[in-house]
């Protein structure tokens, strides 16, 4: 099957202004200043920064060469849609989905990441950063999923294996520094541009696709159902997502782990075709047991926040010690670098926490020379993180995308404090499903789930 | 005799890339309800500058707010008038007849559709907005200049031209 290259510009929208150029990490965007411009798919790593920065669109005012109704057709978006259009944008899944929804033949599980819920709202009016979790819940279910699990529980779960295999590399020799790998824009980077450093990524599957593979297993015998009738939906801030799920190692259930992400964008679309009045919606729970989530999962949505969600149960994993203080402030705030040092007794545990896959290439060039002085480092491709994400809802003006992160990124820490949990390993559906389903975290049954391992992939 | 004049906003064909962001921040500047975001947009972008790209310039056109408006004067019902510093359109009165359009010399008026009910659009200066024009405002390259004082805007020009007079004597007379 071919990979997922759903990141587009289109040549009739394109004025050539090249801010898409300007936001691109990897520099795949080609073409002259006022011509139009194309994107090197190899190089792409489709965070889908450009269609959040594009503002060339379908003037009332000019004749295109193409009409509304086939652009829309080209995009797979639903005709209902009276937004404007604009150049570059996503090939989305919303018109599959919707079909599977409507043939009632299959048992809808869906997930839905930790930065939807703070931005979701904003696509209907709704201030900006409104944390809606159980708005969310509620419009999932009248749309008809069966089960409405959570990325967040998953979260939790990648940290259980993240924070062990760290603490496992530390006290073993492992291979160090260990890279997060939850972003699938970072894992083709690294792929594509430094793959002498593939085995530095830490072997865990991102929550969506550790998500994707606890739904068809465990969570289809928990419901009774078959595995093959369970269709997998992930709602994710992100469009690389979309590539992620489809790639060759996410099969893990012996099925394609997760067989549909939409973005917030389209799950807006989707809650607006359904006639659904999001604002006037009952507050509503997620499913028990793959829904149930602590402070530490919600935080993955933010710079720093895997970070810190690691940083609560690896300190506790190697001290044997409480933290005291769960607030990891140091991992927080906008900068694109940041440094951190954690005293285990032990070690001094250095960690770099990187936003913006830009800033991600001196410090690899500089461990191309051997000097690494950090353990962990964490790399979220978005400039904020996956708050910022290129499935999120787009501003119309530039400066209303600043305000957006910020009050998105309030509303992260704010449902993390709301939380009675705030470690993942606190967590009693966590604690439940190793003890009934996968026995020890870097165990045989998580080994096979839940890790992977990366290839290179043709240099660019 | 300045302060008499109409205020405009021009933009430098050698700044702009062409983005189309000064349309798009009209757009929302005018929306009847407050928008932020495209999924909660569901009409069309409809501004009241217009982006002209051809092969050889790439810069947004807008009204000049002439002093003698030919619109102004072609406007059969007096739709049209001189406000404070400002041509105005009176959508409420106008009548749809393209006077205006076939008169003016930048092309910078429109046909609308507001309340079932076409009408002429124009640049209004963003007249309710406190912090001027969103067009200049929205330029992620200053290639748009709200002129709202000609003489002033003249008078740094003269200064510069002046300073500019001095380096040439001294470098070469």
């Amino acid at each position: 099957m071919k990979s997922y290259d759903g990141i587009k510009i289109d040549p009739d929208l394109c004025t050539g202004c090249r801010q898409c150029a300007a936001v691109c990490p990897v520099n795949a965007i080609e073409g002259e200043q006022g011509g139009t411009q194309i994107i090197n798919q190899a190089k792409c790593v489709m965070c889908g920064q450009c269609i959040q920065v594009c503002s060339a669109y379908d003037s009332v005012f000019e004749k295109h060469n193409v009409s509304r109704q086939k652009r829309l057709s080209v995009r797979h978006l639903p005709e209902f849609i009276t937004e404007p259009l604009f150049a570059a944008h996503s090939i989305g899944d919303l018109l599959k989905v919707r079909d599977v929804l409507k043939s009632k033949t299959k048992f809808m599980m869906v997930q839905c990441a930790p930065a939807v819920r703070v931005a979701l709202a904003e696509e209907f009016g709704l201030p900006l950063g409104s944390l809606v979790p159980g708005k969310m819940a509620a419009a999932l279910r009248r749309i008809g999923f069966n089960r409405v699990y959570d990325t967040n529980f998953a979260a939790d779960l990648t940290i259980m294996e993240e924070a062990s295999e760290l603490v496992s590399r530390v006290r073993n020799h492992g291979l160090l520094p260990m890279f997060t790998s939850c972003c699938p824009a970072w894992v083709k980077f690294v792929e594509t541009h430094y793959p002498e450093f593939i085995d530095n990524l830490s072997s865990c599957k991102s929550p969506q696709q550790m998500a994707g593979s606890m739904f068809k297993t465990y969570g289809a015998s928990v419901d009774g159902v078959e595995p093959e009738r369970v269709y997998s939906v992930a709602i994710m801030p992100c469009t690389c997502k979309k590539f992620e799920a489809e790639r060759r190692e996410m099969k893990a259930s012996g099925y394609q782990d997760v067989d549909a992400v939409l973005t917030t964008r389209e799950l807006a679309y989707l809650i607006k075709e359904a006639m659904i009045d999001f604002s006037s919606l009952p507050e509503e729970t997620f499913d028990k047991p793959l829904g149930v989530y602590s402070g530490a999962g919600s935080i993955f949505g933010i710079t720093g926040g895997v970070t810190e969600a690691a940083i609560r149960t690896a300190y506790e994993m190697l001290t044997g010690k409480q933290l005291s203080d769960v607030d990891v402030t140091a991992a927080r705030g906008e900068q694109s670098i940041k440094r951190l040092t954690l005293d285990t007794g032990e070690l001094k545990l250095k960690t770099v926490v990187v936003a913006g896959l830009k800033n991600v290439v001196p410090i690899l060039e500089n461990l191309k020379q051997g000097e690494a002085d950090f353990h962990f480092m964490e790399v979220m491709t978005c400039p904020a993180g996956c708050i910022s994400g290129g499935g999120q809802p787009k501003m119309l003006l530039k400066d209303d995308s600043i305000k957006a992160y910020d009050r998105r990124g309030c509303s992260i820490y704010e449902h993390d404090k709301e939380q009675y949990i705030r470690k993942s390993h606190e967590n009693p559906e966590i604690q439940d499903i190793y003890q009934r389903f996968l026995g020890e975290p870097l165990g045989h049954q998580a080994h096979k789930l839940l890790h992977t391992h990366y290839k290179p992939k043709k240099s660019v | 005799m300045h302060s008499h004049l109409n205020s405009f906003v021009t933009a430098d064909a050698k700044k702009c890339v062409g983005c189309r962001s000064c349309e798009v921040a009209c757009a929302v500047a005018h929306s009847k309800k407050e928008i932020k975001t495209v999924g909660n947009m569901d009409v069309p972008i409809m501004s009241r500058l217009y982006l002209v790209k051809t092969p050889e310039v790439s810069v947004p056109v807008q009204c000049r707010n002439c002093e003698d408006a030919l619109c102004l004067r072609s406007c059969p019902v007096s739709a049209i008038k001189k406000q404070g510093n400002r041509i105005v359109i009176d959508e409420t009165n106008c009548i749809g007849c393209k006077s205006c359009i076939l008169v003016c010399p930048f092309g910078a008026i429109e046909l609308i559709t507001v309340n079932n009910t076409v009408v002429a659009s124009k640049c209004d200066l963003c007249s309710e907005r406190s912090q001027g024009p969103a067009c200049v405002e929205a330029c992620p390259h200053n290639a748009l200049k709200y002129v709202a004082d000609i003489g002033r805007d003249q008078s740094e020009r003269r200064i510069a031209a002046a300073k500019r007079l001095a380096e040439v004597k001294e470098k070469y007379i």
